[in-house]
């Protein structure tokens, strides 16, 4: 098999210039929803209504309307919050540490690849909130002084340490976010023809003209921000992995949890990307930003941080093994051939196997066959949290405590729910901003590398 | 010094003398050229950033990263004050026999303290230096500026005109113009 190098494919196809640029990134957002935007819409809307009502129900009766039990009390529920959090990694290691890397490639992704991370974050965040039951006291996770009395909260947790991390997590990705689209809000506010949407971004483009000095300190920002956001993402999916390694729970005490979480956000956050940029090219017709070239370097990504984390898998196994633990090695076989086997081979194809498809160039370029591939890294990282939460927990040290959990309607209407929040979320931000970075890709439309 | 930097805006100004540009480079070669003749070059605006422009027409180097470092030392401090105060002085708790003081526990919060306060205390003080605030008026001078068109801007008076408009026409502006008072009138 030959393939003829060229010295570099260019970022963007199709010839096209600044004013171009503009016109194509503005379209959807001057012009009226199309049918596709509605139907979407509507259908992303009635699964948050769906949200909505499962966890009305889960406030008003009470958690037990989720089938968690004594032994397994973190059931679906943390496995979709680590979920959604891993997937929102991807939108920061894109617009962050490509960004440190001076990988252009990322410049026409990074937009919606951010806001995805500020969703899915929103996503994540509802999950530990409604775990705690009694959610009208949930600024007891705060640092105040417990019920305000002396007792404050415990630093030494890693519980709490994720109250800040999840936090500053999200309030740092969005000022990332709303920085990076301060310029092109300018755009759409010279562009747009309605005295309300003039209103809207003009607000929101806090008076910015595109004056050199101005730029020259804003890039300066986006370089700091970025170097903050890399080490904040890292720790991130590093403290949401100690809520499990610092605890004794055989095969949740490992020390390899941080790096291999963070392989594993990384790899379920560029699945999603490419889930959803695949349909945003085709749909809105960016086939000449959102390139070939793309989708193959993100498919390189998740290849390799899905051998990373298979590796991990097997690391996991073999020290269990080495460690000499009883408990230890009980639970890594019973994961294996336990009544949840089902969900151990799963997570063990869909994140380990499936990616290797994409050492062979045609799968690495085929949109459709990346997408299903996407589809099957998603699936796959949802069940690698469930085989880590739930196969440890229902079988514990006291065999007479043993039990099997099956998540109840009320879970997994949340749970569905939270796609209906973030889809909600995705096709309002397409509608009413920029999908790609018009300022930043403008910057490298005449190719010189 | 003032925290916001008078010359990003265009209020209260004299005449100004405009050239629109459509490329870059162009843009680039006639900044270079009036820095060259020792002009004065108040602001150039553009849609996307043009790397080293700032520094042909003389924009210093930024001291925002010594704001962030200073914002980093605050959130840093204020946490390690609050995790003393709240775990050490006043109500001291001992989890698991582990340190009371400067625990390795205490790392996580700290940090993400640390990054909170240099990211927003910095994003502050940006958005002051450059006058960008919601609900500013933006002071445009043309509907491209954001869009596919770059502006060159020199004071009149602390430049000869004629030179001025002979460097826009000469670097292959599209248009020169004349600002006095908010009014702009293209010269031919």
């Amino acid at each position: 098999m030959n393939h003829d190098s060229i010295i570099r494919q260019p970022l963007v196809v199709g010839g096209k210039t600044p004013t171009d640029v503009t016109a194509d990134i503005t379209r959807p957002i001057l012009n009226k929803p199309t049918t596709a935007w509605r139907v979407g819409f509507v259908i992303s809307f009635i699964f948050l209504l769906l949200l909505v009502w499962t966890i009305g129900y889960t406030v008003w009766t009470g958690i037990g309307v989720w089938n968690i039990n004594k032994s397994v009390m973190w059931g679906w529920d943390i496995t979709n919050f680590v979920f959604w959090v891993g997937i929102g990694h991807a939108g920061t290691l894109i617009s962050a540490i490509l960004l440190l890397f001076r990988q252009k490639w990322r410049m026409s992704i990074n937009r919606s690849a951010e806001a995805m991370t500020i969703f899915a974050v929103m996503c994540a965040a509802i999950f530990p909130v409604f775990h705690m039951g009694r959610v009208w006291v949930g600024y007891w996770a705060l640092p105040l002084p417990n019920s305000f009395g002396s007792l404050w909260a415990n630093f030494q947790s890693p519980l709490l340490w994720d109250v800040f991390a999840i936090s500053t997590y999200f309030s740092v990705s969005l000022l990332f976010w709303y920085l990076g689209l301060i310029p092109d809000i300018a755009t759409i506010r010279d562009k747009t023809k309605t005295k309300l949407s003039r209103f809207w971004y003009r607000f929101f483009s806090m008076g910015w003209t595109g004056s050199t000095r101005t730029w020259a300190r804003y890039e300066v920002v986006s370089l700091i921000l970025a170097g903050l956001s890399t080490p904040l993402v890292l720790s991130v999916h590093t403290i949401v992995s100690t809520d499990f390694a610092t605890s004794l729970v055989p095969g949740w005490h490992t020390t390899i949890f941080p790096p291999y979480f963070v392989a594993g956000a990384i790899f379920s956050g560029f699945g999603m990307v490419l889930t959803l940029l695949i349909v945003v090219r085709k749909v809105m017709n960016y086939e000449n930003y959102i390139t070939i070239g793309h989708l193959e370097a993100m498919a390189k990504v998740v290849m390799l941080t899905g051998t990373m984390v298979g590796m991990a898998y097997i690391t996991e196994f073999f020290v269990a093994w080495y460690s000499g633990v009883e408990y230890e090695q009980y639970a890594f076989a019973n994961r294996m051939s336990g009544p949840y086997w089902w969900a151990y081979w799963s997570m063990m194809f869909c994140n380990l196997v499936s990616p290797q498809v994409f050492w062979f160039r045609w799968a690495r370029t085929t949109p459709w066959f990346i997408f299903m591939i996407s589809i099957v890294v998603n699936v796959g990282m949802w069940f690698e949290r469930f085989v880590i939460i739930v196969t440890s927990l229902h079988r514990d040290y006291l065999p007479s405590s043993w039990v099997m959990y099956t998540a109840s309607w009320t879970e997994i209407g949340i749970f569905l729910g939270t796609f209906g929040l973030f889809f909600t979320c995705f096709f309002l931000f397409s509608k009413y901003l920029p999908v790609i970075n018009m300022s930043e890709l403008k910057t490298i439309l005449k190719n010189r590398e | 010094m003032g925290i916001i930097d008078k010359k990003v805006s265009l209020r209260n100004r004299g005449k100004l003398l405009l050239g629109v540009y459509e490329d870059e480079d162009q843009l680039m070669t006639a900044a270079k050229k009036l820095a060259g003749h020792g002009i004065p070059v108040l602001d150039v605006y553009t849609p996307y950033p043009i790397h080293g422009l700032d520094r042909i027409i003389g924009v210093k180097r930024t001291n925002l990263t010594v704001i962030a470092f200073l914002c980093g030392l605050t959130g840093f401090s204020l946490a390690t004050l609050m995790i003393w105060y709240m775990n050490v002085h006043d109500w001291p708790m001992i989890v698991g026999n582990k340190p009371l003081v400067f625990a390795t526990s205490w790392i996580p919060v700290m940090f993400e303290s640390t990054v909170l306060c240099t990211a927003f205390g910095m994003a502050f003080f940006f958005f002051w230096r450059n006058r960008l605030a919601h609900g500013i008026q933006p002071e445009l001078l043309d509907d491209r500026q954001t869009d596919d068109r770059m502006i060159v801007v020199v004071e009149a008076e602390h430049a000869n005109a004629d030179e001025v408009m002979s460097i826009y026409r000469s670097t292959g502006a599209v248009e020169t113009r004349e600002r006095v008072g908010g009014v702009q009138t293209t010269i031919k």
